[in-house]
């Protein structure tokens, strides 16, 4: 994976619309859903690129989540859910036959809006994956538990209990156990379904603050009803609306001079 | 876009600051206009009372500069505008700044009203007027483009300060063969002189404002570009 301009954080300008297949972390093309009889996305086609934040914004059933769960298959789940079109994950389409969903779930992981530790320790959430893989040596789930939680900004309030319940966390650190959780398998995307809004601001602005160190590392895509939250922590966003990508640009773009009127209403507060 | 849109936000106390916002603007530009124009009379009839009246009234204009600036604050810290309420707040924000410093150079010029002046001396101020009526005309124009967000008549404000700047330019030319002639005068000219270089920095202002409004229609930064890019910027597709 070829990281554009890593730890910075005024990063240049892509060219979202022919962005070079070395930058392209998913390629979405000419996306389709139907729940049954009903069209939920409408031809969706986009470059998402690497180690960068896109967001994911548009009024409530736009499509937005539906797009997310795409992503890393969650679809799947739902049994009217018909699909066509492509996602390509580094060049290979996830909806390919051969692809082995399991593992795709491995390499795109993915963080729900509640918090949702499993009932165990600190320590057994975080390794939890790993355990799934059949990892035993205790030296690597140390490390592995230790670099997890620093990467999720979490680790030096709870090095010296790494044994309690995650239970026993605040709501702020329970959602940042669940990325480390998450980051612990080392996935190669991070999907964020809307992780904060079941959090109080400050914990917000932690989990915003990892966000923006997250994208060093992986790839972020986040579904946001927050629209400064959008503003704020992605590089670049997406409007959706009835099931449309109306408009997909840099986010300075797109929050100060949006070029299409149904961006323009949504994100200044307008009837449409 | 090019029309001004500020209705129609579902937060009607919304929509109903920045109209309070905008209003205050404009009556702010109306005071100013009126400093300007009376401070014009003022020194073509000589006289002093209006000159005065000019004086007194500028603390209304920057009391409503610091209220505008209060309330725009407190748009930006509740309401995070984006897009083109963010440009509007910007906008207002840097216009009511010029605004102010065109109330500034109108009490310059009436200062000079309250001098006495011979009368040979009177036709130096004559020759003030042309520049003056053009400049006052340019002030006009922009606030009147400013309350209608109307692109076409920005760049037309624009690109008359080219004009004053000419005009500017001649007077003093004009003024420095006076000073040749008779080194006497010297300081009554160099107060017609510095009343001329107010006008002319009026007009500038009015540049400056006639840019912020294109700005808001466009959402493009206009200052300290080509002329050719602004016109394409102006002429161009709509966004």
């Amino acid at each position: 994976m070829i990281s554009v301009n890593p730890g910075t954080s005024n990063l240049e300008k892509l060219d979202l619309h022919n962005l070079p297949a070395e930058q392209t972390a998913l390629d979405i093309k000419n996306l389709n859903l139907y729940y049954g009889e009903e069209q939920a996305l409408y031809d969706v086609s986009m470059r998402i690129p690497n180690n960068r934040v896109t967001a994911f914004i548009g009024p409530s059933g736009c499509g937005k989540s539906t797009l997310l769960r795409c992503i890393n298959r969650m679809n799947d789940l739902v049994e009217i859910c018909r699909i066509d079109g492509e996602i390509a994950l580094h060049g290979q389409n996830i909806y390919d036959k051969k692809v082995d969903v399991a593992a795709l779930r491995r390499r795109v992981g993915m963080v729900f809006q509640r918090p949702n530790p499993f009932p165990k320790s600190i320590y057994e959430n975080v390794v939890y994956g790993l355990r799934l893989q059949g990892v035993k040596d205790k030296r690597i789930l140390d490390e592995a538990v230790e670099t997890s939680l620093r990467g999720a900004a979490l680790w030096d309030e709870v090095k010296d209990r790494l044994n309690a319940s995650a239970f026993s966390l605040s709501g702020g650190q329970q959602q940042r156990v669940v990325i480390a959780r998450s980051i612990a398998i080392e996935p190669e995307i991070l999907l964020l379904d809307e992780p904060t809004s079941a959090l109080d601001p400050i914990s917000t602005l932690t989990i915003e603050e990892l966000i923006t160190e997250l994208k060093e590392k992986y790839t972020v895509v986040i579904v946001t009803h927050n629209m400064q939250q959008a503003a704020r922590v992605s590089d670049q966003t997406g409007f959706l609306y009835m099931g449309k990508l109306v408009e997909y640009a840099d986010t300075d773009t797109l929050f100060t001079t949006p070029a299409e009127k149904q961006t323009e209403d949504y994100i200044t507060g307008r009837y449409g | 876009m090019d029309k001004i849109n500020m209705g129609k936000h579902i937060s009607g106390k919304f929509n109903d600051e920045l109209e309070a916002v905008r209003n205050r603007v404009l009556s702010m530009g109306g005071l100013v206009e009126q400093q300007l124009h009376d401070a014009l009379l003022a020194v073509q009839k000589s006289d002093i009372d209006l000159a005065e009246k000019v004086l007194t009234s500028d603390h209304k204009v920057n009391k409503l500069e610091v209220q505008i600036d209060e309330e725009c604050v407190h748009i930006i810290a509740k309401r995070h505008p984006a897009a083109s309420d963010l440009r509007l707040v910007i906008s207002i924000v840097k216009t009511i700044a010029d605004l102010e410093r065109i109330g500034d150079e109108a009490e310059r010029i009436a200062k000079v009203a309250k001098e006495s002046f011979s009368n040979d001396q009177q036709q130096l101020l004559v020759s003030l007027e042309n520049l003056g009526q053009h400049v006052l005309s340019m002030l006009r124009k922009v606030l009147d483009a400013f309350a209608r967000m109307d692109l076409e008549s920005a760049y037309g404000v624009h690109q008359q300060d080219e004009q004053a700047d000419r005009q500017y330019e001649a007077l003093t030319r004009q003024l420095m063969t006076y000073m040749m002639e008779d080194s006497r005068s010297i300081p009554k000219i160099m107060d017609v002189l510095w009343s001329a270089r107010s006008l002319e920095r009026i007009g500038d202002r009015c540049q400056n404002i006639a840019e912020y409004i294109i700005f808001f229609v466009k959402g493009k930064d206009v200052r300290h570009v080509s002329p050719e890019s602004m016109e394409r910027t102006v002429m161009g597709k709509k966004d």
